[in-house]
């Protein structure tokens, strides 16, 4: 008799301690977002200072609507995306990356909602195809950031980069990660021929890990110098990190898409948010952080050197997006056998 | 005990039922993962194909990572190995000075996660910022780095600095509990000090020493935090970091998963012969230490040599425990990254950030207590009833929760993550993938093994007598237990419990390939916040974790020697 008791005690308490962890499990829950609450999900590449600033604005002209977003990289984002829709329900409500591709991919799958925004007649339209399934948000580009400790000489050209005062030292992210990088090699391949890698890879270039990590890696002096994105980078030079962002004439210009999930619960307030983004508020906001903006009405502050959105999509370097989408996971696999150094 | 063969006879007793408990909560956890993995390595399409397994195994990616996950873990094994040996004779059998205290700030690197280790060492050592290297490169005016820490030299350097405990401990109780008088009567029949060591000291220890170095390769193999900071960008994969990165490119594929798969698979087979090759090493080598009686081994006089060893010792101490961590927090306090390490520089305000606005990171942290709390409690008390099973109920069936109680001890980590995406992501009717739900499953199977080592220990030394005593006497059952068995396990409960906690909450190798947006770990916010280039938060973060890491274990030295009192 004497187990059985036992027994019985010990299968009592692991019960108990199963509702415990229950409970415990619940409140974790709670931070998460819930996909029935009625709340807004927006998944989202662009950092937590930009989009924090963004969300709380929107919040605050829309007291009824609770926003929640997910800040990481886009590749990451669409892997999680990919893995919702598996499951069947796709969580996210918004969708805003820089990754333009993925969103001619998404637009070919159906999952984007159509709507044409109000706002659509005042913004500065990068995309020809204009249909209402995306709109760009922001016009993101890229610059060469010098570390101004090691590099006197700040580069003017895209083929300065190939000067003996930067070897060991350029970085561009990895095309896999992050889809600022793979715009921005998309473009520069085209331009440029592949050989433009080539030859970067004989002056000493390397892929960093990540379009934000490249930077720090810069402003440490590991790098000389990088290929980096340009509100992250501006955040950066604000905290007094010593590097500086230097833009060739044929710039990178990488729109940021943002679009609707078709199965969105909160369409309204979907809406709502796409037409506050593309605001003069918003905007501003945007600009403010040193990336450009989609409106002309707003103002850029001259210290980040931008052109407006007009000049730089002028400037930009043309890339036709219906062709990299095909040939994208060719792109990142030639772009990763040349640069990345597997042991 | 009477009660035995009545519940054999009842056939369907309450016994059967708790051992079928085990038996689910083992497969369910740790042995059905493991089979998922197996399976989908071996099978394509429902067909048994072992030749596509090897065409896997054979791409030059998952060869190379292979290669360097061997070439990695033998490396760290020979240097743990030499320095854990050294460092246990030292403490043991000389007369070093302060030994005690010696020997308790050897076991303080167990308490470094190594990849925050390896944070700091990327700030030291990297070749053209790395602090020392910039000091050595202005000093001597030159542009050649003292060091690249981006190598096999470099991650491997690392792994020693943090892993070489698992030597050291395992030798430093070999040398504490071997019989003095072989050395006695060797030394009275003549022969001198090398002679002794090499045919006495040696064969005695070389069990225990083995049987560590087993162990940190074990470790080191599936190690994923030191080679992910340090080795990725320069391209060096191993067998962890390239699952990590195939289950992370692929938006789940099958291609990438089959890939996972194989490597996993790999390990697991590696990580069974390792502990088979334990198993095999300790069992020879028991009947020649003597345990629990206590002698005093003869002690070598140093002599002119015990200050100057004193001072090693302490200098490799500051070099790779305090310098890291002063630079951890010394990085965590300034505004970005790349700016001199002045006083004018430094401020709390990273500190701040991290703690009261940032939601990812005061999240994190909250994440990873309750994770660790929950974890803690489910397995504790689930090994108490396993091990309950395993040591003392005789029932038919216990054969296969003895062997299925074996697994978790030999599971590494990658392989429970990538186990449980396979069986917990919907393909079988549950689908907790991106909540924190799956990372708690994935902790029980990854600490199961704590908790069964730590409560059978402590049901082993409860003999059957004293409840028969208690029983006699005229308590109740539930008073004996209550009274009797309770207290005298509570120990191994409340050590489990610890083993389990602490470790959880810098856990990284499981939750990394586990989380999502919402569900990232203080290890998983470090390391995500590495690579998105916030160096200066995550080393902020990382300084965060270092302080609860060591108030947790000072609350259990607390514990444990009230305990003991």
């Amino acid at each position: 008799m004497l187990k059985k008791t036992s027994i019985v005690a010990m299968a009592c308490v692991l019960a108990g301690s199963m509702l415990f962890a229950g409970c415990g499990g619940g409140e974790k829950k709670a931070a998460a977002p819930k996909a029935d609450g009625n709340k807004l999900i927006i998944y989202t590449s662009m950092k937590e200072s930009l989009i924090k600033g963004i969300v709380t604005g929107f919040e605050k002209k829309n007291p009824g609507i609770k926003v929640d977003y997910q800040s990481a990289g886009a590749g990451k984002l669409m892997a999680k995306i990919a893995a919702e829709r598996q499951s069947g329900k796709i969580l996210a409500d918004v969708i805003w990356t820089s990754e333009v591709p993925d969103f001619y991919k998404m637009k070919k799958e159906g999952i984007l909602a159509n709507y044409k925004s109000p706002v659509f007649k005042e913004i500065v339209n990068p995309f020809d195809d204009y249909d209402g399934s995306f709109h760009a948000a922001r016009l993101g580009t890229l610059g060469i950031i010098i570390n101004t400790d090691k590099v006197k000489t700040a580069p003017t050209q895209w083929s300065d980069l190939n000067n003996p005062d930067l070897t060991n030292g350029r970085a561009v992210a990895p095309p896999a990660r992050s889809g600022t990088a793979y715009r921005a090699n998309a473009g520069r391949q085209t331009q440029f021929g592949p050989d433009f890698f080539k030859d970067l890879k004989a002056n000493g270039a390397r892929v960093g890990k990540g379009s934000g990590q490249v930077i720090d890696d810069t402003a440490s002096g590991e790098l000389s110098a990088s290929l980096a994105v340009d509100y992250i980078t501006n955040a950066k030079i604000a905290k007094g990190a010593h590097i500086k962002m230097c833009y060739p004439p044929e710039m990178l210009v990488v729109p940021s898409p943002v679009a609707i999930f078709k199965d969105s619960k909160q369409l309204d307030a979907a809406k709502k948010f796409v037409d506050y983004l593309l605001g003069a508020e918003a905007q501003q906001l945007v600009a403010n952080q040193g990336t450009i903006p989609v409106r002309e009405d707003v103002k850029i502050d001259p210290k980040f050197q931008l052109p407006s959105p007009k000049e730089a999509l002028k400037k930009g370097i043309k890339v036709n997006y219906l062709e990299i989408i095909d040939s994208k996971e060719k792109t990142v696999k030639e772009f990763s056998d040349l640069m990345q150094v597997k042991k | 005990m009477a009660s035995g063969t009545i519940k054999k006879d009842s056939g369907f007793g309450i016994a059967q039922v708790i051992l079928f408990i085990s038996i689910a909560i083992l497969v369910i956890f740790v042995a059905w993962p493991v089979l998922l993995i197996l399976f989908n390595a071996f099978f394509v399409d429902g067909k048994f194909n072992s030749m596509d397994f090897y065409k896997v195994l054979t791409e030059p990616e998952t060869f190379q990572a292979l290669i360097n996950s061997l070439i990695i873990a033998s490396m760290t094994t020979v240097g743990s190995t030499i320095v854990g040996t050294f460092f246990a004779w030292l403490v043991t059998r000389t007369d070093l000075p302060y030994k005690t205290f010696m020997k308790s700030l050897f076991l303080v690197p167990f308490m470094l996660p190594s990849f925050i280790g390896a944070l700091a060492w990327k700030m030291l050592l990297s070749p053209h910022s790395g602090y020392i290297n910039k000091w050595f490169m202005s000093a001597f005016n030159t542009t050649e780095p003292l060091f690249d820490i981006y190598t096999y030299h470099g991650i491997s350097c690392v792994e020693v600095m943090y892993l070489f405990p698992f030597v050291f401990i395992q030798v430093c109780g070999a040398l504490e509990r071997m019989d003095p008088t072989l050395e006695e009567s060797a030394r009275i029949s003549g022969a001198g000090l090398f002679t002794i060591t090499r045919k006495i000291t040696i064969p005695l220890v070389l069990p225990s020493i083995m049987s560590g170095a087993l162990l940190i390769m074990l470790y080191s193999m599936a190690h994923f935090g030191t080679v992910a900071v340090l080795g990725i960008e320069q391209g060096i994969y191993n067998i962890p970091t390239l699952i990590y990165e195939k289950i992370h490119e692929s938006a789940g594929s099958f291609a990438s998963i089959r890939t996972g798969t194989v490597l996993a698979t790999v390990l697991i087979v590696s990580a069974a012969c390792i502990i088979w090759a334990q198993q095999k090493v300790l069992s020879k080598g028991h009947y020649q230490i003597i345990g629990g009686k206590s002698f005093r081994p003869m002690e070598l006089k140093l002599r002119g040599l015990r200050y100057p060893l004193l001072f090693f010792c302490l200098a490799y101490i500051g070099f790779t425990i305090v310098l890291p961590t002063v630079v951890i927090f010394m990085v965590g306090g300034v505004e970005t990254y790349g700016l001199p390490l002045t006083w004018e520089n430094l401020s709390l305000n990273n500190y701040k950030y991290i703690l009261l606005e940032d939601d990812v990171t005061s999240d994190a942290i909250f994440i990873s207590d309750t994770l660790g709390l929950a974890a803690a409690f489910i397995t504790m008390f689930a090994g108490v009833m396993i091990s309950y099973v395993i040591v003392k109920m005789k029932v038919r069936g216990k054969g296969i929760l003895e062997f299925l109680g074996m697994l978790p001890f030999s599971v590494p980590g990658s392989v429970i993550a990538l186990g449980v995406i396979l069986a917990w992501s919907g393909q079988f009717g549950i689908n907790i993938y991106n909540t924190v739900w799956i990372i708690l499953v994935s902790y029980i199977a990854r600490y199961m093994a704590f908790s069964l080592k730590a409560n059978s220990a402590a049901l082993e030394q409860v003999h059957d007598s004293l409840m028969e005593a208690s029983r006699s006497c005229g308590a109740s059952m539930w008073q004996s237990l209550k009274d009797i068995v309770i207290p005298l396990v509570r120990p191994g409960m409340i050590s489990a419990f610890f083993l389990i906690f602490l470790p959880a909450l810098r856990e990284l190798t499981v939750s990394i390939m586990l989380y999502a947006p919402t569900t990232r770990t203080i290890g998983v916010a470090i390391y995500t916040l590495n690579e998105d280039g916030e160096t200066v938060m995550s080393t902020a973060l990382a300084g965060i974790a270092l302080i609860i890491i060591v108030l947790g274990q000072m609350f259990i030295n607390h514990l444990t020697k009230k305990a003991s009192e």
